[in-house]
């Protein structure tokens, strides 16, 4: 009889939950996003930040249920595929997500090559791709409308750092432009090319270099013949390092050595130890940056979000974030449209404006955030400080560099 | 002229690193008529023995380039006892397949102890020199130019006054002529290869002490070491010495033509090749055969 009792309990507590109010969501179908990465290859380092920024936002999203679509939350599951750092490869894999393992959305490879190809495969299937680490501008300009870049673009990268140069006193007035031949790196030098003399610098002829050198002593000889005041270089963590260890070697003394990509990375400041300071970059976001987030993390939680799933590597840098924003720009753009239907989500991306903790995200016609500014960087005793603008800072710029023989 | 001064200076140093990359790629082919892919993952293996040796024990680098060596040999022996002799009488293309693969998995097994980590060895007197005026010949490259001629000189020794040598040496001449004789032809491959191996680990430590390594970073020395092989001529180690330096100094030189000289370096290189090719087939110092 007591048995009896408890199961007429239970029956009704059954009941009772089963029957749950109109307004709680329900769990909906499960949302796949396709990211092929370059998970071994040359872009392995990069490729696995990039995943890290995907992963975290997907563990977020997945312990609130899901994204909500008109009241029902959506689970997300993303499918990567490695494409041995290989643009071609990164294509065909995205293609094999669409047709085969039918993706609703896709997120951007590691790098401007493979985004380039699969930007062509998006527009192809009419799938929106939202990316975050293809910032050549090149992509951009097909006319294609399914793509968006969360991050800002390569003509950006350096120009903080001119813009920085002109506040410093003694002003520097010279400019020795290095840059790898690829269409990113070259975007990158070329937009300083034409802006520095509009800040009263002079650039010296371009020198380009072939992408992925490794001994760049020519090149380096070459700046050193120059005696510019400002080194650039635009080019990639390999070449960063080989640059300026190249640059202590031979002598070659600036007021500022910046490099577009290489020396927010960990990875850098292992590689070259104390030889590591005075080096400025151009970066997409710092873990200082002061942004209001209209939804998801502060910049705080963020970083703490991150050293408690990855507590090997340190603070987030650039390419995490810019990572977890493309997630974010995909999410609300969902959200906006209510509904799972990719040319409903595609417009809703190409409407959006929302802050996040990444700043701004907003695409111009072409696609790509042009309304969120590059911050500057410089390694102060091993530590990454945000030098420029004042109103991001938490360190004032160490200018001028001294000279190798007085380190 | 202080400037083409300090370009030679660089030119040459430079060709320090293509010299170790060189000889075992050259050794290798010239004996086991192998197109070794995976040298430039064993050169990348040596770099990463050397960081470890160095981060961990702080031993100095270059006190690491015999541990390099030894190392090297004792995975080259077994990798081609193991492996690559299954194939060692099988047209090219076999070969190229076969050790394609093996440089892929010594990548991916890098990629699983190391991770994909920039790593780069950076002792206290990394970036000094000896300042000529304004001329600057820094000490990490004069000394990895160094350490490279003693290889080079070492593998030379070994290969015309010792035993083993002259076993190589009867082998690369007539495989069953040599045979005939009594010279075991497995254990003579495997200690060849070795010997390849070892150059390679050599050459990485010294890699690892002017650029940044990745488990990846050495697929470009596979074909720097073919070019500098052709360019000097197959069979010989000096011939090698002078291919590598040759190809420092063409690449130097070839960067800092102005304008975008240096994205032409590599062909500049390639086409020197190719000429060298076609008027001297047996490389700048090679003998016809």
């Amino acid at each position: 009889m007591r048995k009896l009792g408890l199961l007429a309990v239970v029956a009704m507590a059954a009941v009772a939950c089963g029957g749950s109010s109109p307004s709680a969501p329900t769990t909906g179908s499960t949302i796949i996003l396709g990211a092929p990465l370059g998970l071994t290859g040359s872009l392995t380092k990069e490729s696995t930040l990039t995943q890290q920024g995907y992963n975290l936002w997907l563990d977020w999203i997945n312990a609130r249920g899901g994204i909500l679509v008109n009241g029902v939350k959506h689970p997300v599951t993303i499918l990567y595929h490695d494409d041995t750092s290989n643009a071609n490869q990164s294509a065909v894999l995205m293609q094999k997500l669409i047709t085969e393992e039918k993706a609703n959305f896709l997120l951007g490879p590691y790098g401007s090559a493979a985004t380039a190809t699969d930007a062509a495969i998006a527009e192809q299937n009419q799938i929106p791709m939202v990316e975050a680490n293809g910032a050549a501008q090149s992509i951009f300009n097909q006319g294609y409308k399914y793509t968006f870049g969360v991050l800002s673009p390569a003509n950006k990268y350096l120009q903080g750092v001119i813009d920085m140069a002109a506040t410093l006193n003694p002003a520097p007035k010279t400019i020795f432009m290095l840059s790898a031949d690829d269409n990113f790196s070259l975007e990158v030098a070329n937009a300083i090319v034409t802006y520095a003399p509009t800040k009263g610098m002079t650039v010296f002829p371009l020198k380009k270099y072939k992408n992925g050198a490794t001994n760049l002593s020519a090149e380096v000889q070459a700046a050193k013949a120059a005696n510019p005041d400002i080194v650039l270089n635009s080019g990639h963590l390999t070449e960063a390092i080989a640059i300026n260890k190249a640059a202590k070697e031979q002598k070659l003394n600036a007021k500022i050595f910046a490099y577009s990509v290489g020396p927010s990375t960990p990875d850098f400041i292992t590689a070259l130890s104390k030889d590591a300071d005075y080096v400025y970059d151009g970066s997409q976001w710092t873990p200082q940056v002061k942004y209001t987030p209209a939804f998801y993390l502060t910049v705080a939680q963020y970083v703490a979000a991150y050293k408690a799933k990855y507590p090997t590597e340190g603070d987030p840098d650039y390419h995490v974030a810019e990572s977890t924003a493309a997630c974010l720009a995909l999410q609300r753009a969902i959200e906006n449209a209510g509904s799972l239907d990719p040319k409903k989500v595609r417009d809703a991306l190409a409407a959006l404006d929302v802050v996040t903790f990444f700043g701004q995200i907003k695409f111009d016609s072409r696609g790509i955030n042009i309304y969120k500014p590059m911050v500057v960087e410089q390694i102060q005793n091993g530590v990454h400080h945000t030098v420029f603008p004042d109103t991001v800072a938490d360190a004032k710029p160490k200018y001028p560099t001294p000279s190798w023989d007085q380190r | 002229m202080a400037d083409f001064v300090q370009l030679v200076i660089l030119g040459l140093l430079a060709g320090g690193v293509y010299v170790a990359v060189g000889v075992g790629f050259g050794l290798v082919w010239g004996v086991l008529n192998i197109v070794n892919l995976a040298h430039g993952a064993l050169v990348i293996v040596g770099g990463y023995i050397t960081w470890q040796l160095f981060s961990a024990f702080h031993l100095d680098p270059f006190l690491t380039l015999p541990v390099d060596a030894v190392a090297l040999f004792v995975i080259g022996y077994a990798l081609q006892r193991g492996v690559i002799n299954r194939i060692i009488r099988a047209p090219l293309l076999f070969t190229f397949l076969l050790t394609f693969g093996v440089n892929l998995v010594i990548i991916n097994i890098l990629l699983l102890i190391f991770g994909s980590d920039f790593r780069s060895v950076t002792p206290h007197y990394s970036g000094q020199g000896l300042e000529l005026g304004s001329v600057v010949v820094p000490y990490v490259r004069l000394a990895s130019l160094a350490a490279a001629i003693l290889l080079a000189a070492g593998l030379a020794f070994v290969l015309n006054r010792t035993r083993i040598g002259l076993a190589i040496h009867a082998i690369s001449s007539d495989r069953d002529a040599a045979q005939l004789v009594g010279i075991d032809l497995r254990h003579a491959y495997a200690v060849t290869y070795g010997l390849g191996a070892a150059c390679a680990g050599v050459a990485g430590g010294l890699i690892a002490l002017i650029q940044a390594i990745t488990p990846t970073a050495g697929e470009p020395y596979t074909l720097q070491a073919f070019v500098v092989v052709i360019l000097g001529g197959l069979g010989r180690v000096s011939a090698t010495v002078v291919g590598g330096l040759a190809f420092g100094l063409v690449e130097v030189f070839g960067q800092s033509i102005p304008g975008s000289g240096s994205v032409f370096a590599n062909a500049i290189a390639f086409g020197l090749m190719v000429v060298v090719l076609v008027t001297r087939p047996q490389g700048l110092m090679g003998r016809l055969r």
